[in-house]
């Protein structure tokens, strides 16, 4: 019983020992290098996956690069094409707008369809008003004309008769003419004068809107020639430093020549004087023509510039009450301004602005 | 020697004013007057007295045939071609006095529309027209 269990035991040792240990072995060396194999297969796909990876990453990096600079390149040449084809139409309406503004009416086509084109269409619309407009002001101004001439022609002749007529009275009839008589025959003159300043200050008044031609002009010899012509030589007048100015010559003489003659008018007796002088402001000049005379009551001064408004009796054959009127015109149209200083018996000072 | 002189002018005080000054001008005259251009060729064609004058006088403002109507008018004629007109017009229109030349004057003359400036006598219609005629007359 020993034996067997002992050959059994030892069978059992051999067997279980010695057998299964190596084929054990053996198997575990089998799957160690099956693993081993494995691994190695593993490792080489991975390595490839990996490379593969690496480089579809630096592929895309590739494609993203080329596509964003792509779409950069293709927007920015997109967005000049765009921006020169509006500004190439913005160009053509801004052109029609300087034409406009250089009195030139013509109209631009535009077959385009989009939001510009309303603007187009109407800068069409207002060139084609200013055109008509235009037209209609050039034959309001030669019709003015004609009116202009047929007042000073029409008008003044039956005056001119008037005149002649009392000068052959007064030729052939003067001895016997009673004094009283030859009174009122000597008043006729003095109305007529008067009617044909009014007929020069209304044409005068009516050509102020006319456009006259700027030249460079020189104040201080423009108002020096006003005083010699017009102011009577015992009079004081102080003329200050005055500008050059290219302006509108014929309108300033016309101001100056209005306003000193008024002061001339209106001085009292063996105390004229006369001050002319300017300021050099900011926007504009700012003359001023300030006399010692009679001045004038505050209450009047927004009525002086009116139509035939003088503050003088209607006899005055010196006063039509059209030059302040003919001023208050211009210095309008030129979006200039005038104003006085002034009360009874202390003088009066008109001061006007004037463009630069 | 008796000067015959033709006046077409409408305005009655130019009429006058011619007619004083022909008084005070030391001359021998005949003025007709005509107060348009039709009544001056009238005159000239008179088929009883036709006047033949020597010197015609013509305002330019006329109604009924004015005076450029008138001259060329009277250019037609032989008799008259060389015949001496003197314009005397207020109008300064220098396409009427290129047209008055074009059919021949002996001068234009422009006759100031205003005389009220006359603190002088030289400024009066009389002594403009006074000026210009003892020119023409040669008195």
């Amino acid at each position: 019983m020993t034996a067997s269990r002992t050959s059994a035991q030892i069978y059992a040792t051999l067997f279980e020992g010695q057998l299964k240990r190596q084929i054990g072995k053996e198997i575990n060396d089998a799957i160690g290098q099956k693993f081993s194999l494995f691994d190695k297969i593993e490792y080489r796909t991975r390595n490839i996956h990996s490379k593969n990876l690496a480089e579809s990453i630096r592929r895309t990096h590739i494609y993203s690069l080329t596509f964003f600079t792509l779409t950069i390149i293709i927007g920015i040449f997109t967005a000049i094409y765009i921006v020169a084809l509006i500004s190439k139409r913005i160009k053509t309406m801004v052109k029609l707008a300087e034409n406009i503004s250089q009195g030139n009416f013509t109209a631009v086509t535009d077959d385009k369809k989009d939001e510009l084109t309303n603007l187009s269409s109407s800068l069409n619309i207002m060139s084609g008003n200013l055109r008509r407009i235009m037209t209609e002001l050039q034959s309001r101004n030669e019709e003015l004309n004609k009116f202009a001439y047929v007042v000073s022609h029409d008008l003044k002749a039956p005056l001119r008769g008037i005149h002649n007529i009392v000068n052959w009275i007064e030729e052939d009839f003067g001895a016997e003419l009673s004094p009283r008589l030859k009174e009122y025959l000597e008043i006729i003159p003095q109305r007529t004068k008067r009617m044909e300043n009014l007929i020069n200050g209304l044409l005068d008044y009516a050509r102020v809107n006319k456009k006259t031609d700027s030249e460079m002009t020189d104040v201080a010899e423009l108002v020096q020639q006003i005083v010699q012509d017009i102011v009577p030589g015992d009079f004081s007048v102080q003329i200050a430093q005055l500008p050059d100015i290219f302006t509108e010559r014929l309108k300033l003489e016309q101001v100056f020549a209005n306003l000193i003659s008024n002061a001339v008018k209106f001085s009292l007796p063996a105390k004229g004087s006369i001050e002319i002088s300017y300021r050099d402001l900011a926007n504009h000049y700012e003359f001023s023509v300030k006399d010692a005379g009679t001045g004038i009551d505050p209450e009047y001064h927004t009525r002086i510039f009116e139509m035939f408004q003088t503050l003088r009796e209607k006899d005055d054959k010196e006063s039509t009450g059209i030059g302040l009127a003919i001023i208050k015109k211009i210095l309008d149209e030129l979006n200039c301004s005038i104003r006085i200083n002034s009360q009874v018996g202390k003088g009066a000072e008109f001061i006007f602005t004037w463009p630069r | 020697m008796k000067r015959t002189i033709l006046l077409v002018e409408d305005d009655e005080l130019d009429v006058i004013s011619v007619q004083r000054t022909l008084k005070k001008l030391n001359v021998d005259y005949n003025l007709y007057v005509a107060y348009n251009g039709k009544e001056a060729l009238a005159l000239l064609n008179d088929p009883v007295k036709p006047i033949t004058p020597d010197v015609i006088l013509l305002d330019l403002n006329m109604p009924k045939m004015n005076g450029i109507e008138f001259l060329r008018a009277l250019r037609e004629y032989d008799q008259f071609r060389s015949l001496e007109v003197f314009i005397m017009t207020t109008s300064a229109e220098s396409s009427e006095r290129l047209k008055a030349e074009e059919l021949g004057i002996s001068g234009f003359i422009i006759k100031p529309l205003s005389y009220t400036d006359n603190t002088k006598r030289s400024d009066s219609m009389d002594a403009f027209v006074h000026f210009h005629l003892r020119k023409i007359l040669r008195a």
